[in-house]
């Protein structure tokens, strides 16, 4: 194979040092025709192939470097330990009475000292992601519904009403809409991070609406005649034929809503009521520099972290597959 | 041939029928129907509509009211009394105070307005946002390999997504350990990120975003490139394009709309950072142990200092519409870079 690639040059070719003749047999191994030489496509593949995986992989793991970093430091045995961890700590945390997970443990203790409970943080995280997202979702594509479907009067004002709302910055009003949350008493109660999102969104609905139109209207004609209302042909039609579309989103918001920081942080006074994203932060402030208790903050990170992590190796095709929609839908 | 013109007979018989059957009950109740349409169109709409209104445009507009007020923690009554009066000096006093000079001790004009740290504030969002074109090309680099005809590309998208959908909050503790004082990252290069100058500080904010943000990106290209027309590649082939060529000249002009479209979105975004400096370095002005140098904050950092340690709800809500106002004309310029190149 060697011999076959690396043929002399023909007779016309001007005479080629030493130095030249090895350089040129050297890159005609890699498949490039060099000083006459011939050039192979299928070694150039395989060599530009060996190149690609070598840079994806690289990077890869600095992808995943620090996310096994943060997991496994939530072992070590305190913060000495941590920090000179680069791959597995020196001394393990199993050597505290309660075992390996002695810092998972501890986040109890941790948030106790800072005015949380854990398992109320917990449940706060919950309740400000599945709530507003599973109303929002239905309320969105109802929307989406009737921008997509139907014809009524004033249909374009409403959506380019809702499409302007779009280019206002979060952070331009976020303090006007404390004000309104405080005058409406939510802010002490978690219900600022619960009801706004229960009025849906305009991106999930523009979203759903898009797939929408890629709908037959046929199905709704032979609905109506049939005699269906609209709210039968949007919930037992619709909905069913949407929920890809809604999934995806419903999971991205989803994902958004348990990540979220400045919401709370602004929108939620009363620690009884703070998100993990926000006890983590917290706990990070206040207990993050005690020696003994610094993995156990990372270990609470590592607990905000996991279902989200959890939910996208789940549905990974669908949320690779709805950004992708939208990176070629430009 | 036949079979088919007899089928489409058939089709328009049955869609003549159709709407004969259509049009006879129709005509009895034509005003009935579309009052239905147009008020279950309204209903279906109306959710979204006041959750627009009262939480955006409600919003947007006290927020521009506010800010010609002296509304505050200290200025004492309700919300609706100081909606009610004009700031005491002037409704333009936040806007003249912000931009107003500071005159240095040699009397000469200092860069900073009188609300001291508006220009550093603003100027340090501007320095987060370099991660903007690395990040962009790293991830165009990344794209072109994910996208070549190799086995597993799927894995690799899946896994350089995995920061993005993570915790801002998870990602920043573990961060300021990494890049600590004596951090692993901070001996792996054997450089201070988290305590050295403001300059690298700043950096470990980039390095984190631009880590954080590049699968998002990733993938919105792999689309794009996906959706390039491999007749064009495959003619340029022939004619005896290089891989550069064919790349330059052919894969990224029909790149540039999705380039566009992220370029626009993380400008946006970029402007409006806050978490990650925020969660790294502390409050601004905060106190004690969890105070950031101003040198560190971004706009919004400041925006929500004002509320966090003054309450100074009427001074945020002008720094939110000058912000407003930054990311419009922003957002412009490009759109307006972008008609041009059309050209």
């Amino acid at each position: 194979m060697t011999e076959v690639l690396n043929q002399a040059p023909a007779a016309e070719t001007k005479q080629l040092n030493k130095f030249q003749t090895i350089l040129a047999q050297f890159c005609a191994f890699f498949g490039f025709g060099i000083f006459g030489y011939r050039s192979s496509k299928k070694r150039k593949k395989v060599f530009f192939d060996v190149i690609t995986y070598t840079i994806l992989v690289l990077v890869a793991l600095v992808m995943i470097y620090p996310l096994w970093w943060m997991f496994i430091v939530s072992f070590a045995y305190n913060q000495l330990a941590m920090l000179q961890t680069s791959f597995f700590p020196a001394s393990w945390a199993s050597s505290y009475d309660d075992g390996l997970f002695h810092h998972y443990t501890n986040i109890i203790n941790l948030m106790e000292l800072s005015n949380m409970n854990y398992w109320k943080t917990v449940l706060n995280t919950i309740l400000y992601s599945i709530v507003p997202v599973a109303v929002g979702v239905v309320t969105s594509t109802m929307a989406a519904f009737a921008f997509a479907k139907l014809n009524f009067k004033g249909k374009n004002i409403a959506f380019f009403y809702c499409l302007a709302a779009i280019m206002v910055p979060g952070p331009s009003i976020m303090i006007a809409q404390f004000c309104i949350y405080s005058e409406l008493q939510w802010t002490g109660n978690g219900l600022a991070m619960i009801i706004p999102g229960c009025f849906g969104a305009i991106l999930t609905a523009f979203f759903v609406r898009q797939y929408l139109y890629g709908l037959p209207t046929s199905i709704i004609e032979a609905a109506k005649i049939d005699g269906a209302g609209y709210w039968r042909i949007f919930w037992a039609f619709i909905m069913p034929l949407a929920l890809p579309a809604i999934m995806a989103q419903a999971i991205l918001s989803f994902i958004g809503c348990w990540n979220n920081y400045l919401g709370p942080l602004l929108f939620v006074t009363d620690p009884d009521w703070y998100p993990l994203a926000l006890a983590v932060a917290v706990l990070d402030t206040q207990q993050g520099t005690n020696v003994d208790n610094a993995p156990s903050v990372l270990a609470a990170a590592v607990l905000a972290l996991l279902p989200v992590l959890v939910i996208f190796a789940v549905f990974q095709k669908m949320i690779i597959g709805s950004i992708m929609l939208t990176g070629s839908k430009e | 041939m036949e079979n088919r013109a007899i089928a489409s007979d058939a089709a328009a018989s049955v869609q003549d029928e159709a709407a004969v059957a259509e049009q006879t009950p129709k005509k009895r109740k034509v005003n009935r129907a579309v009052l239905m349409e147009n008020l279950w169109g309204w209903f279906f709409v109306c959710f979204i509509l006041i959750g627009t209104t009262v939480f955006v445009y409600l919003a947007l507009v006290l927020s521009v009211w506010m800010s010609f007020t002296n509304y505050s923690n200290l200025s004492g009554g309700t919300l609706w009394e100081a909606l009610g009066k004009l700031h005491p000096e002037g409704w333009s006093h936040w806007y003249e105070y912000m931009f107003a000079p500071m005159y240095g001790a040699d009397g000469n004009p200092t860069y900073t307005g009188a609300s001291d740290d508006f220009w550093t504030t603003l100027l340090n969002s501007v320095i987060y946002m370099i991660g903007i074109p690395i990040g962009m090309i790293l991830s165009l680099f990344f794209a072109v390999l994910i996208s070549r005809d190799i086995k597993g590309s799927g894995v690799f998208r899946l896994i350089y997504y995995i920061p993005t959908v993570s915790s801002t909050v998870s990602i920043a503790v573990m961060w300021s350990n990494l890049f600590g004082a004596t951090g692993v990252m901070t001996e792996f290069f054997d450089t201070r990120f988290m305590n050295g100058t403001p300059w690298m500080q700043k950096m470990t904010v980039v390095i984190m975003t631009t880590w954080k943000g590049l699968g998002g990106t990733i993938l919105l290209l792999c689309a794009g490139l996906n959706g390039v027309n491999a007749s064009y590649n495959e003619a340029a082939e022939i004619d005896g394009a290089n891989a550069w060529t064919i790349f330059f000249r052919i894969k990224l002009p029909q790149l540039y709309p999705t380039i566009f479209y992220v370029l626009v979105t993380s400008v946006i975004g970029g402007m409006q950072i806050f978490a990650e400096p925020q969660l790294l370095f502390g409050y601004y002005p905060g106190t004690g142990a969890v105070s950031a140098s101003v040198d560190v904050t971004p706009f919004v950092g400041y925006i929500y200092g004002q509320y966090y340690s003054n309450g100074n709800y009427a001074f945020c809500s002008a720094l939110g519409v000058i912000l407003m106002i930054i990311i419009f004309f922003l957002t412009l310029i490009q759109f307006a870079l972008d008609s041009r190149r059309d050209k």
